[in-house]
């Protein structure tokens, strides 16, 4: 470590430059991954926290899944009698409503069965449980939501996580009050089957047989509005962030070590072993890039907790740490590209014999 | 430490362009002598110190130092014979940038993988030893030419090597400078009893020597 810090100190202003560069582009890719988080989990966070392994929709829908199923008892009823598979059925559609203070908000009403598995603690037949996020508007229990152009009211009876279905905050209710939500369900209509099935089940038999189409719980997140669009749209730029960074880095070593190739020689001249100067050239990328990654980390999650609630942004400790580490990793590959010429000097360049 | 050369070839180039620059040479340095090797430019100084030092394999011949020969050894060997046992002072820039002139002698001990933060007291005593004691927080753009070369004179003999190696050390520094860097060598070779070979063009140091080869053309 005696020239690692001793050079980085002597070109400080050049390797600030670079760990600006390379902790920008982490604060960019944390920011993203903040986003792509915030955006799924306002997406799917209610699927995700259906305690549910697979969904049976009607068979023949494409995407946006929970909008075009519709299932009828009978599909409902099968999938309840097949072996192996405990089943519940669940509505979902967008309503609007107001607040006992006129305030507006949206809600993704989910239909669940009082009691069953899919249902939050606490809902009753006539009541709604709602997310957190409509709480955060002021909703509190005890309040009626007033769903709009149908008349319904709903008590609200409890407040369950901050879940959510295309960016939409969710409220669960029975499913006799969302057939009353959403009108257009004919009656015993439901968009879906959630399944908790023991392995084993047989469920491509059942679908055959009750004209479903099954997928696991979190492959249908892309049943979700949007979601593998927004998915595919942000990891995109992740992935060109992530190709961008070790080629930044690898420029700068590239450039950097043309640069002292001079010192590099005298070093080898003096006795140097090719393996000490590789060494010392890693250890000044891990510590320019990991220093410069960590700083972008916090910069992310700065900027998570300056925009708080105003966005859908969520980077948790372990996606942090993940970014962090990964463009660390991205930067230390782009240094790696540039080892050959730091074992390339040629001792013999020290003397009069070379020139 | 004995250094002998005994049959040593060096040619560089291909086909008609080859051109034989040391050609069986036989010679032997003594410890505690400085030995100064003269003659035109191309007459072969800087290969003989190349080859001496184990930065260059001859094409034929053997390097002994101490009676070992280190003509064949591989690259990795090599390299450790020179961190280990042998001296460098190169013509010029040779000290790395930004660094104090305490901190270029330590480099030798970090360079030779030895803990540096131990060899703090002998960097001290070798910056001294060239007259620099005054200047070990200076840098190379705040020394003079002299100077930067007494720095680089400190750094080649802080670990005490048997072997001292020098290529045209007064070449970028000025007549009174010149004649000191030559008093400061033939008194390292003689107070240390290390082997000390310096090529030269300079009357100043071929003064200085205790012993002057000429080589020819």
């Amino acid at each position: 470590m005696f020239l690692v810090l001793r050079e980085l100190r002597a070109a400080r202003a050049r390797f600030l430059l670079m760990g600006a560069v390379v902790a920008l582009i982490a604060a960019l890719v944390g920011i993203v991954s903040g986003f792509t988080n915030g955006l799924g989990d306002d997406t799917v966070s209610a699927l995700r926290r259906l305690p549910a392994t697979h969904i049976a929709f009607a068979a023949g829908t494409g995407t946006d899944a929970f909008a075009r199923s519709a299932l009828d008892p009978a599909a409902v009823r099968g999938w309840q009698a097949v072996p192996g598979v405990e089943a519940t059925p669940v509505g979902v559609a967008i309503a609007r409503g107001t607040t006992g203070r006129g305030v507006p908000v949206d809600l993704a009403a989910f239909g669940v069965e009082p009691g069953s598995f899919a249902a939050p603690a606490g809902l009753t037949a006539g009541g709604v449980v709602v997310s957190r996020k409509i709480a955060d508007a002021g909703v509190r229990p005890g309040d009626t939501l007033a769903v709009d152009r149908t008349g319904v009211r709903l008590p609200v009876v409890g407040v369950t996580g901050r879940s959510a279905y295309g960016h939409v905050p969710a409220a669960y209710m029975s499913l006799a009050t969302w057939r009353r939500v959403h009108p257009a369900a004919r009656p015993g209509e439901v968009s879906a089957v959630a399944l908790r099935a023991r392995a084993g089940a047989d469920l491509a038999a059942a679908d055959r047989r009750l004209g479903t189409r099954t997928e696991t719980r979190d492959a249908a997140f892309a049943a979700a509005p949007g979601y593998t669009g927004e998915r595919l749209t942000m990891n995109s730029i992740l992935v060109f962030l992530y190709l961008i960074a070790p080629l930044v880095v690898g420029a700068f070593f590239a450039v950097w070590t043309v640069q002292r190739t001079p010192e590099l020689a005298l070093l080898r001249a003096l006795g140097a072993a090719r393996r000490t100067l590789l060494g010392h050239t890693l250890a000044q990328a891990a510590l320019v890039v990991v220093a410069a990654s960590l700083a972008g980390g916090a910069l992310a999650a700065g900027a998570g907790l300056a925009l708080g609630a105003a966005v859908p942004f969520s980077l948790p400790a372990a996606s942090l740490l993940g970014t962090v580490a990964a463009v660390s990793a991205a930067g230390l590959a782009g240094a790696a590209l540039t080892l050959r010429r730091v074992a390339s000097p040629d001792p013999l360049t020290m003397l009069g014999a070379a020139r | 430490m004995s250094l002998r050369l005994e049959g040593v070839t060096v040619a560089y180039g291909r086909g008609a362009a080859r051109t034989t620059v040391l050609d069986g040479l036989d010679l032997e340095f003594a410890p505690g002598v400085l030995t100064a090797l003269t003659g035109p430019s191309g007459s072969g100084k800087s290969t003989l110190l190349a080859v001496a030092g184990a930065l260059l394999r001859p094409d034929a011949g053997r390097v002994l130092l101490d009676g070992e020969d280190v003509a064949p050894l591989g690259d990795a060997r090599r390299a450790r014979v020179r961190r280990e046992r042998i001296g460098y002072l190169f013509q010029s820039g040779n000290l790395l940038p930004g660094l104090t002139a305490l901190d270029q002698v330590l480099t030798m001990a970090h360079v030779a993988r030895r803990r540096p933060a131990r060899y703090r007291d002998r960097a001290a005593a070798a910056l001294d030893a060239v007259g620099l004691a005054h200047r070990r927080g200076h840098r190379p753009e705040q020394l003079s030419g002299g100077e930067r070369q007494r720095v680089a004179l400190a750094r080649a003999l802080v670990l005490e090597p048997s072997l001292l190696l020098v290529d045209e050390p007064t070449a970028a520094v000025d007549r009174a400078q010149a004649g000191e860097l030559a008093a400061l060598l033939a008194d390292c070779a003689g107070r240390r009893g290390c082997t000390a070979v310096v090529a030269t063009h300079d009357p100043a140091v071929t003064e200085a020597a205790g012993r002057v080869v000429a080589l020819a053309a």
